[in-house]
């Protein structure tokens, strides 16, 4: 087991890799009462088209990953959550674009807790008869999200920006997708994708790191598993540019809701290079846009933003992209006005103060983000998976300098990358 | 990073917050080393009523913009980011009849960084400037404030729909309610908007933070001493007599069960069932109806879940929630329109199981561990251990964690089905699409 003190941010993490290549981490809190345990593999929404076991090229239906994140739940004999509930734990599971996790948390018996996770997760149950009763489940899931505005929004800029590659997809797919899913394809990609050589075990909070680490030596020692599966995503290449420009739809809603994209062009990136665009993009973003900044302060005056208004970066090896936006009453006036904005930034620059109060806030965030083992558990198993440390944030942070956010800022905000998603209701009164 | 480490040392096992009087105000202090941030949480009491309701939302909003020392919202924003990101929000909640105002200040641990400010006395200073410093002319707050304020309120009630879930939480209280304080909207009504101006609002904040209850709760790292004698400097309230509010109590009986069927543009249908349970946080079976709220709803093990989703699946969610100040509980489901009536008969069975207190020793069980669980898991918020003391000084009942759980441990299915039996359908509410018929 080796150990790593991160003494900035008084954390340490334990790890160890398992000679079935599965992954652990251990992140002991002091003082807290709760654990909380995420089990995550490397497969998401976006994985659909892949080589099976055997080299054979399948494309699946969209959606799969979600529905058989579903159906690990159900076993021959017993139900998962009530097991769960017995222990007093709270589990839950969720699928993105490129992962799908399955988590607890509790504040006590950690040992049981633990073994069932390691147990339903790697014990496959599926039937003709529970795939068909999940499809009306799920339907009800995706006819909930087809109402959520926020979430039609925010699709829809994804599928403006995205031509081919499928973060254009919905996570749950489609009533029709899921339609074609059987318990076949579902064994197919559970085959494929739930190899503990490609699954990250990571338990944070109140416990002792050497037992339970033993106990997660033993749980999976004493099961058999093959080989691990060269793992081969097919993916198409995506054009730099945006797909579109501009996406409609209509919902009921109060203001009418509008998101900016700017997609990355550049891709490829890995590790130290990835983490630091990242943060140098978020940098830029709260100088610009930021509660504090003189571009919010003149949105929010002439109302053409609302307390709603809101940004992000997102970035992984294969897309990246900045979305900003909220409600607005005139979608058009908001886009031209941002465009204006980000223009005369360029011209401008980056100021030193705005930059250095910046940087204390982004530090602060972070340090607060500390208090939560959610949070710790959800992005230190994404930060791994892109080869990064979680508890080196505050000293990147601190590596970057004004000319790094300068830099990025005409680097990211390059003409034809914009993308636009609006929506508004069918009939101005609902 | 000593003083952290004997703190760390004493685990927590109950929320002990240490509770004195300054100026006027109930001071709770909690030293904790388990979090790298401080917390400073200040509630202000009012009771729930047409003539403040929307005065308490708009102060809420109006406060925030500025003070005398940061007059412009940029600057005072700055200051915030300056203070390593410090989170500070003014906002409204709804607690039974009440609203409450609550400031809300959270700031590093200054052991943390590498620079060495003293944080937790500015952030303090931070909210004594709300409290006692606004940013005031000729006895008004700024018209421009106020006039943006307004503006971002309306949005935000006309906002409400957006949320299909919350729209029909809302929608079923206002029938259900109706006439009582509660059905109000805590962000208020936008009608009453027009008519307040800058002067009224200043002349309001100055008697609520007057007269009215305050407490204020600071959790984190820091030597009770000092942060007394910063609240002593930085807060000068000038207090009168503080009265206890008049919260109406009236105990509502449910006539005849009602139904309501709203029509938007959806194509999920939700389905909302109102009901009474004539017990609330201050009684003797309060344990009690979290447990029957549990049994029923709560939890993916619960009734609901297992019948309306794993048997029939009817939805992706069947859920039942309290509002342990007011007494109700909100069954809550996201439905396929033609299944509405299959879904409120199977909704009723069980609410009749448990009236029969048809209920396993392993739903006792399994609801037991997983309520516990909840609370214990307070512990690990500093929000959550202020919200649970809270609510006992606000409801005038206190409970001690481990009093709570020690009922939800002792509890029985006789217990519950007394419970049960109180429990009335009031009002049955659907949002539905406008295709099909009436």
């Amino acid at each position: 087991m080796q150990t790593t003190k991160f003494e900035q941010v008084n954390e340490t993490v334990y790890n160890e890799t398992l000679p079935n290549g599965l992954q652990v981490y251990l992140v002991p809190k002091q003082g807290f009462s709760k654990t909380y345990a995420v089990f995550t593999t490397r497969y998401g929404s976006i994985d659909s088209h892949f080589r099976t076991r055997n080299g054979e090229e399948i494309n699946v239906p969209d959606g799969i990953a979600h529905f058989l994140e579903h159906k690990m739940f159900e076993k021959k004999d017993r139900d998962v959550m009530h097991e769960f509930s017995k222990n007093g734990a709270s589990c839950n599971a969720f699928t993105s674009f490129n992962r799908t996790a399955y988590l607890f948390s509790c504040t006590d018996k950690l040992d049981d807790n633990l073994n069932l996770l390691l147990d339903y997760v790697q014990e496959p149950y599926f039937t003709d008869a529970s795939v068909e009763k999940e499809k009306g489940i799920i339907g009800q899931e995706i006819t909930m999200y087809d109402d959520n505005p926020d979430w039609k929004v925010y699709m829809n800029l994804l599928k403006a920006m995205y031509k081919d590659y499928p973060i254009n997809i919905e996570i749950a797919g489609t009533i029709e997708t899921i339609s074609h899913i059987t318990k076949e394809y579902l064994y197919q990609c559970y085959e494929t994708f739930y190899h503990p050589a490609n699954m990250l075990l990571l338990v944070v909070g109140s416990f002792e790191p050497e037992a339970i680490m033993k106990l997660i030596r033993d749980n999976q020692s004493s099961k058999e598993f093959s080989p691990a599966p060269q793992i081969t995503r097919l993916f198409p290449t995506e054009q730099p540019e945006p797909a579109q420009a501009k996406i409609e739809a209509s919902l009921a809603v109060g203001l009418p809701k509008c998101m900016i994209g700017i997609k990355e062009r550049e891709q490829g990136l890995t590790k130290e290079a990835l983490l630091k665009r990242d943060l140098t993009t978020k940098l830029l973003l709260d100088i610009a846009f930021g509660t504090s900044s003189a571009v919010y302060e003149r949105l929010y005056d002439s109302e053409l933003i609302t307390e709603s208004f809101d940004f992000d970066y997102s970035s992984e090896q294969d897309y990246a992209y900045t979305i900003m936006g909220g409600d607005t009453p005139d979608p058009e006036k908001l886009v031209q006005t941002i465009q204006a904005e980000i223009e005369q930034l360029k011209q401008k620059g980056i100021d030193q103060d705005d930059f250095e109060r910046a940087k204390r806030k982004k530090i602060g965030n972070f340090l607060r983000s500390l208090n939560s083992v959610e949070f710790i558990a959800n992005q230190f198993t994404s930060f791994k998976f892109n080869g990064n440390d979680l508890f080196t944030v505050v000293p990147t942070l601190e590596s970057i300098t004004r000319e790094d956010v300068e830099k990025r800022l005409h680097e990211h905000f390059v003409d034809g990358q914009m993308a636009v998603s609006i929506v508004r209701s069918a009939s101005p009164q609902e | 990073m000593e003083k952290g480490d004997r703190a760390m040392a004493a685990n927590i096992t109950d929320i002990a917050f240490q509770s004195t009087q300054i100026h006027g105000m109930n001071v709770h202090i909690l030293p904790t080393g388990k979090f790298k941030t401080t917390t400073i949480m200040t509630m202000i009491e009012q009771a729930l009523s047409e003539e403040t309701v929307t005065k308490t939302a708009l102060l809420a909003m109006v406060m925030k913009r500025a003070s005398a020392r940061f007059p412009e919202t940029k600057l005072l924003r700055a200051h915030l980011d300056f203070l390593y990101g410090a989170i500070f929000d003014v906002d409204v909640t709804k607690k039974g009849e009440r609203q409450i105002l609550q400031i809300y200040m959270e700031v590093p641990n200054e052991k943390y960084l590498s620079k060495e400010d003293s944080l937790l006395e500015q952030a303090i200073q931070f909210v004594g400037d709300m409290l006692t410093r606004p940013h005031v002319e000729n006895g008004a707050f700024l018209e421009k404030y106020v006039a943006q304020e307004k503006e971002t309120l309306r949005k935000r009630v006309e906002s409400l729909i957006d949320d299909k879930m919350k729209y029909a939480n809302q929608r079923i209280t206002e029938e259900m309610c109706k006439g009582e304080p509660f059905s109000l909207l805590i962000q208020g009504r936008v009608k009453d908007l027009p008519a307040i101006t800058g002067q009224e609002l200043y002349t309001y904040f100055k008697q609520i933070t007057t007269t009215n209850p305050i407490n204020m709760f600071v959790v984190g790292d820091v030597a009770p001493k000092e942060v007394e004698q910063a609240i002593q400097k930085h807060i000068p309230l000038e207090r009168s007599q503080v009265g206890a509010l008049e919260i109406s109590q009236a105990a509502v009986k449910v006539a005849d069960e009602r139904e309501v069927i709203d029509r938007l543009d959806v194509n999920q249908a939700k389905l909302n069932i109102g009901c009474r349970t004539h017990i609330t946080y201050i009684d003797e079976d309060y344990p009690a109806l979290l447990l029957y709220n549990g049994v029923l709803g709560g939890f993916p093990h619960s009734k609901l879940f297992v019948n309306v989703r794993e048997k029939e699946s009817l939805a992706y969610y069947a859920v039942s929630r309290l509002e342990s100040h007011k007494g109700i509980m909100m069954i809550m489901s996201g439905i396929d329109v033609n299944k509405y009536q299959r879904a409120v008969e199977i909704i009723k069975q069980q609410m009749d199981s448990m009236r029969q207190g048809k209920i396993s020793e392993e739903e006792m069980s399994q609801t037991r561990a997983t309520l516990s669980n909840q609370f214990r898991e307070l512990l690990d918020s500093a929000r959550g251990m202020i919200e649970f003391t809270y609510n006992g000084l606000v409801s005038g009942r206190k409970r001690r964690l481990d009093e709570l759980l020690k009922g939800i441990e002792t509890t029985t299915i006789e217990d519950i089905k007394k419970v049960a039996e109180k429990v009335e359908i009031d009002t049955i509410y659907l949002l539905r699409d406008k295709k099909g018929e009436a």
